[in-house]
């Protein structure tokens, strides 16, 4: 009987022959995680029963069992994270699975070349995420209360008849609306830049909206940074800083890590 | 009267509550309404066909609207984002 092969990361070989995997469960909940040493790179892997895990089934569950999506999902995330503890890691997405170890060898040769450019890339760095909300009432205020254009375009509406004064606060109020978009952004990107200066790489991610993140202020941004070790706490420092002095603003900053380097190694 | 705001943009109708329930809903229709009215309005005026006493008018009227919708809400103690319902895949209604 096959067995399929459930991919979690790669680390380098020499790391990884230094430092034995302690036992952790795979996929199943039954087998053990085992490694896989092609050449300079160890794949961390573990084995999966061929029928149960077979491609039409992991999608059909992925789509159809929360339930069960949220356990793996949960335990592809621990796992990551702990092998990303122990070694310099490019962690594989969630269900990257391989029909035999052949395949999985074939692969990882394939792209060797580009897997060893990653690892010089992030060895001695971690990825850290940032993200930014604001609360839009208090800018809002800010933006129509400091800038002349709006001031003065009130003190003309408010001279007007009231049928027109609708009209006009309407219209007004959608300059206000973009204003408010145009200096979040601004903010934000201000921001990023000045991060972006501690790491080795800094990318931007797409928002969330609010029914994810479940919070009434809204994401203005959404960064992923590399950093070097040796700074990040500068980095962390600079955002501690940040919050300080923009809370009253209506602005939160929300940092997280170390994360396996996600976005910044990919293995295709 | 029970505050709607824990429906989480989902219209309310369970059995002992149906009457706000139902409030919700049919403000909801008549917010959409009054949104694409003003929205058409908005438009006719800047396209500058209208004399000024009938923009006057129309400005006036979709006013006193806002306002009463307003009042209403207040009424049924429903907030803007009580009347923006969850469509799911498609997003919010307004």
């Amino acid at each position: 009987m096959d067995r399929l092969i459930y991919l979690y990361g790669l680390a380098q070989t020499e790391e990884a022959a230094s430092q034995p995997l302690p036992p952790l469960k795979g996929f199943d909940d039954t087998g053990d995680l085992y490694t896989v040493p092609i050449g300079k790179l160890t794949a961390i892997v573990c084995s999966l029963d061929a029928k149960e895990y077979a491609e039409e089934i992991i999608k059909d569950r992925i789509n159809n069992d929360m339930e069960w999506l949220q356990e793996k999902a949960f335990h592809h995330h621990e796992t990551v994270m702990k092998l990303a503890k122990m070694y310099t890691l490019i962690p594989l997405k969630f269900c990257t699975l391989y029909k035999n170890e052949d395949s999985l060898k074939a692969a990882v040769q394939l792209n060797e070349g580009k897997m060893l450019d990653t690892f010089a890339f992030i060895t001695g760095n971690e990825e850290w995420n940032v993200k930014i909300y604001c609360e839009d009432e208090q800018l809002k205020k800010e933006v129509s209360e400091n800038n002349p254009t709006i001031e003065a375009k009130r003190a003309e509406i408010s001279q007007l008849p009231r049928g027109k004064q609708f009209f006009e606060k309407k219209k007004l109020d959608k300059v206000i609306a973009s204003e408010l978009q145009e200096e979040k952004n601004k903010v934000s990107e201000h921001i990023h830049s000045r991060l972006s200066e501690f790491a080795v790489r800094g990318n931007v991610k797409r928002t969330w909206s609010s029914e994810v993140t479940g919070r009434q202020e809204e994401m203005t941004w959404n960064g992923v940074y590399l950093i070097s070790k040796s700074k990040v706490e500068d980095f962390l420092k600079q955002i501690q800083q940040y919050e300080k002095d923009m809370k009253e603003k209506g602005w939160q900053f929300q940092a997280s890590g170390p994360w396996p380097a996600y976005h910044f190694s990919s293995f295709s | 009267m029970q505050p709607a705001s824990q429906t989480n943009g989902k219209i309310n109708l369970d059995p002992d509550n149906a009457e706000h329930g139902l409030a919700q809903l049919v403000l909801t229709v008549i917010e959409l309404l009054r949104q694409i009215v003003e929205r058409h309005a908005i438009r006719r005026v800047e396209g500058g066909t209208l004399t000024d006493e009938q923009i006057e008018d129309l400005g006036e009227a979709l006013m006193n609207l806002e306002e009463k919708m307003e009042e209403l809400k207040e009424i049924f103690g429903l907030d803007a984002d009580d009347l923006n319902i969850d469509l799911g895949p498609l997003g919010s209604l307004l």
